[in-house]
């Protein structure tokens, strides 16, 4: 009967790693178990474990859980009881001749049971560490990995205890139809939320599933440098490679990318940190009229109030005045296509109330007051997006009808007035969702990334447009192919619908405060220390399929950081008017000469000249410098600059009617 | 190999009327409750020796033995109790880590009853059971509680045995300066009472050595302090040992025997030398405290680890668990003690 044994080996990789234990106070239920582990154990919060029935009735089943919580405690009754034996002095209960026994318990969530019915408390077996195929099982990413039409989209690696195993989003939940939308959120530069948003997009590029069809992303850049590098290649570790290489993704940058930027109000050299010559060949200039203007002029009006007779009068000038023949009643004839039209029809209409009658102040029913507000407001948005909107000329926008697949737009708004930012945002996903609707944009997905999505739907403040746009993607954007991808430092503070929305949740660091807020109440308080705690790179997701969140690592984006873009490729100071005209027709027209230009332009009125240039760049002639020479007419046609001052609003080549 | 237990089902099948009851728990192994007088080795009399310039013994391993009993009465033939008893010991090893290591360890279940008082079906199917069968006295079997009284004797010798033999095995694997610490005399065993690095810890005081003075002063034996060494008259089989007390908490304020051990150690000169030594080190192992056993203030840590590590391994059916609530299955009607 006597046996002897030696002090237990450290076990290999197979042998079970702990042990499930249930007692009255803490059972094992169908969702929750605990079990022990050795007091060295390469066990942590978020690990991923297998359990395995041994018992009568148990053999067979199999139990994924991940772990949430963990105690340690020794067999001391009472903390008095350590003083006790060490008599009042610390430095003695550390030389005590004895350990006492003391246990590593956790807690861990259920992710999931084979066989799944019946539905039953988890058994009290052993308990291994998960590997590749237990990850992918518990998970039900096997759902997703396999079959015939495969829609994994690798997201980053979990890492346990030297194990590590890729983790894949499934691409009909990401992207749609089943369920849509992202939200990362977490603090400035240690959430990584930025590059995390990268590195996904271009995963997937690289496994959006073929029969999903074509797929692009819209992201507007609206901090910084942030994302004007994407197409140059970034520096990445070893680590970084071993990773890519074990998610299945390529490391490379974006191939396609187009950028798109406003003009800086000169209307010449464009609104981005991208201008190092090397580079700023490749933004393209992002121009609206009046008409892009006037169809989201919603955008404007509901920024500070409702104003229903407003918004009649502005319906009134899209559907009736803008682009057709208009006779103001007072004898004019319009044709309204700029700004300058306009700011022309409305004088008109002030000046003949005037005249006609005292006291006359409507007009077409609508109030004088009425009129001057939507003017004022128009005139503003000319103003304060200067280089967005052109007073006349034609405009420059994304091509609509020709999106290409995987091809990131990038649409630079960040030095944009928020005014102006929220008429680009209205006015792109406006467009894209018309688009994917009539299924003419030339992709079946879009991917929208928003930055700082705290600043565009927030959670209190007016239901701007932008917000209800916002509001409006995350609902039925799914079925669409429209796809937002939010991020922001701090979840409460975004629109609850938004985030709610969002099938796939992914959290980097967080702030303690936040996590203290009502909706992080799921999770337990050593997952929240955990987020509050987590390394650079480490994320923390959830996504409809996997039970509870997983903490995963990704490696750094492939592209050229935002603030490594700007060092290597140092934005180039405003050229001067002349040299920046001259830039753009050079883009044009390689055998343009910049001298020829600036002889031509040389006392040209700016916006004659801007005019010009934007109808070369529409037109795209062969031969551009002579396209842009008949457009900016005439030197006749010049008035010099000394009486500018006198009609500023005036357009010279207009058909002037008075 | 039969299943623990199962021997119990088969002599209920026999005919023998199923119980369960648990008599009063035992104390643990003791000394005899009767004065038996010692011999003073150290001085003259029985001396309060300080210990405050004392430099404990600090072996690198220390072996800890110690051994538990749980019973239960689990049937009746005729007004013959059939007791099922479960005795364990083990042997865990502290070294440089501090921690406990199990490395050797044995038990035994038992049936006592006295087979002649059986009925024929009863004994054979408990004969046949391949379970060992301990006898009380046939003296002892005619009143039950007098059988219960032996059977507990029977229990107790027992385990005595059994941690004797593990003792002996250990002190055969000691490594050459590894101590083994017992619980209880070393008196029982030649081996155990002769070897350099065995220590027997008493911590129940039944056996009364000394009188008057002497008495008080043992009993009265401030904190921090041990009594000379003495040599307990032998008695029986007991063999030749060197003893003394040592006072591990202040007992004023508690009980005379509150925080009181008494260590046994082999008879020779080399044991008075390291009284002090021994004593002080007993002090030092007072921490940790064995909270939350109630014999905390003379219970070594490391011995309450054995038997805490005993129990966690002693059959279910035995020992007394929340479960013990629910009657069992072969009683006829709740139990109601508790
Ligand atoms: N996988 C990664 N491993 C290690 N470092 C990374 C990883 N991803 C990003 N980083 C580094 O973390 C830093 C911050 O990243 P990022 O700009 O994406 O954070 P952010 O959460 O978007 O911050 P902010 O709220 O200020 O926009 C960057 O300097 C980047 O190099
Ligand atoms: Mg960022």
């Amino acid at each position: 009967m006597i046996e002897r044994r030696d002090p237990l080996p450290s076990p290999p990789l197979s042998s079970p790693i702990g042990r499930v234990v249930a007692t009255e106070q803490k059972p094992a239920t169908p969702h929750q178990f605990h079990f022990w582990t050795a007091n060295e154990t390469s066990i942590g919060i978020g690990a991923i474990v297998r359990v395995e029935g041994l018992g009568a009735g148990d053999s067979g089943r199999v139990v994924y859980g991940v772990v949430t919580d963990g105690f340690a405690y020794s067999d001391l009754a009472t903390p008095l009881h350590d003083v006790v034996g060490a008599q009042g002095d610390p430095a003695k209960a550390a030389a005590s001749p004895t350990v006492r026994q003391e246990i590593r318990l956790w807690t861990a969530a259920v992710l999931r049971q084979t066989p799944e019915e019946p539905l039953q408390p988890v058994p009290l077996g052993q308990v291994h560490v998960a590997t590749d195929v237990d990850v992918a099982q518990a998970l039900r990413m096997d759902a997703y990995l396999g079959g015939a039409q495969p829609t994994a989209i690798p997201v980053g690696l979990y890492t346990s205890g030297g194990l590590e195993a890729p983790v894949y989003v499934d691409a009909d939940f990401l992207l749609g139809p089943e369920a849509a939308h992202l939200n990362i959120s977490g603090v400035s530069g240690l959430a990584t939320k930025t590059s995390a948003v990268e590195f996904l997009l271009s995963s997937i590029f690289q496994h959006f599933p073929p029969h999903k069809g074509r797929v692009a992303a819209v992201c507007f850049n609206v901090k910084g440098p942030d994302l004007c590098f994407l197409d140059r290649p970034g520096t990445l570790d070893d680590e970084d490679r071993r990773r890519y290489q074990r998610l299945g993704v390529a490391p490379e940058p974006f191939q396609q990318v187009r950028y798109f930027a406003p003009f800086k109000a000169d209307g010449v050299n464009l609104n981005t940190l991208r201008t190092h010559p090397d580079l700023v060949g490749e933004v393209e200039p992002l121009v609206w009229g009046l008409r892009e203007v006037l169809d989201y002029a919603e955008v404007l009006l509901n920024r500070d109030d409702i104003d229903a007779k407003a918004d009649a009068f502005i319906d009134f000038l899209a559907d009736r005045v803008v682009d057709k023949e208009f006779e103001d009643g007072f004898g004019g004839a319009h044709r309204v296509v700029t700004f300058a039209d306009l700011e022309r029809l409305f004088r008109s209409i002030f000046d003949g109330l005037e005249l006609a009658s005292r006291g006359g102040d409507s007009w077409r029913t609508h109030h004088i007051a009425t009129m001057r507000k939507v003017r004022n407001r128009l005139a503003n948005i000319s103003t304060r997006c200067k280089g967005l909107v052109t007073d006349d000329g034609p405009s420059n926008d994304l091509p609509w009808g020709r999106f290409a697949d995987r091809t990131v737009y990038v649409v630079d708004v960040a030095n944009v007035d928020p005014l102006g930012q929220d008429l680009v945002f209205a006015r792109v996903v406006s467009q894209l969702r018309e688009r994917l609707e009539r299924r003419d944009l030339g992709v079946e997905a879009v991917v929208v990334f928003v930055d700082e999505l705290n600043k565009y739907a927030p959670a209190d403040g007016p239901e701007t447009y932008v917000k209800k746009m916002l509001l409006d993607i995350s609902e039925r954007g799914r079925y669409l192919g429209l796809v937002l991808f939010g991020a922001e430092q701090f979840r409460s503070q975004v629109h609850r619908r938004v985030v709610g929305n969002a099938g796939t949740a992914v959290f980097g660091r967080m702030d303690a405060d936040e996590l203290a807020t009502p909706g992080y109440q799921v999770l337990s308080p050593a997952t929240k220390i955990k987020l509050a705690t987590l390394p650079i790179g480490e994320l923390m997701v959830r996504h409809p399929h996997f039970t509870q969140p997983i903490f995963v690592r990704f490696p750094r984006p492939a592209v050229l950081r935002g603030r490594d873009g700007v060092e290597r490729y140092p934005p180039a100071a405003d050229l001067p008017f002349e040299d920046a005209v001259a830039r753009q027709l050079l883009k044009l027209d390689r055998r343009v000469r910049p001298n020829q230009v600036k002889d031509l332009i040389a006392d040209r009125r700016e916006e004659d000249v801007r005019r010009a240039l934007a109808h070369t760049r529409q037109t795209r002639p062969q031969d551009a410098l002579a396209h842009f020479k008949k457009q900016l007419g005439g030197r006749v046609a010049a008035v010099p600059a000394a009486a500018r001052e006198s009609v500023p609003p005036l357009n010279a080549i207009s058909d002037e009617p008075y | 190999m039969t299943l623990r237990g199962s021997w119990v089902e088969a002599v209920v099948a026999a005919g023998a009327v199923p119980a369960s009851h648990v008599p009063d728990a035992s104390l643990g192994r003791g000394d005899v409750e009767e004065f038996t007088g010692a011999d003073p080795v150290e001085a003259g009399e029985l001396r309060v020796e300080p210990l405050s310039d004392a430099r404990p013994l600090a072996p690198a391993a220390v072996c800890f033995l110690d051994g538990i009993e749980q019973w239960r009465v689990v049937g009746y033939g005729g007004i013959t109790p059939i007791v099922r008893a479960h005795v364990a010991a083990a042997v865990r090893q502290r070294g440089p880590d501090r921690r406990l290591r199990t490395v050797a360890e044995a038990t035994e279940d038992v049936a006592i009853t006295r087979l002649d008082r059986l009925p024929a079906g009863v004994r054979r199917a408990l004969e046949a059971a391949g379970v060992r069968v301990l006898e009380f006295p046939a003296e002892e079997a005619g009143q039950p509680a007098r059988a219960l009284a032996a059977a507990r004797v029977e229990v107790q010798k027992t385990r005595t045995a059994l941690e004797r033999r593990l003792g002996e095995a250990g002190l055969r694997a000691l490594a050459a300066d590894e101590w083994l610490v017992v619980d209880g005399v070393l008196s029982d065993s030649a081996a155990l009472s002769e070897h350099t690095r065995a220590l027997g810890v008493v911590k129940s005081h039944g056996a009364q050595y000394f009188e008057g003075a002497e008495l008080e002063r043992a009993l009265t034996l401030p904190d921090g302090h041990r009594t000379s060494v003495f040599r307990p008259r032998a008695r029986g089989a007991r063999r030749d040992i060197y003893s003394w007390y040592v006072r591990l908490w202040p007992w004023e304020g508690n009980d005379l025997l509150y925080g009181l051990l008494r260590l046994e150690a082999r008879a020779h000169p080399e044991t008075i030398a390291l009284a002090s030594p021994i004593a002080a080190w007993m002090r030092a192992e007072r921490a940790p405290v064995a909270t939350p056993d109630r014999r905390w203030d003379r219970l070594l840590y490391p011995i309450h680890d054995v038997e805490t590590y005993l129990r966690a391994r002693a059959p279910s059916d035995l020992t007394s668990h929340p479960a013990s609530r629910i009657p069992n299955p072969g009683s006829r009607f709740p139990r109601t003690a508790s």
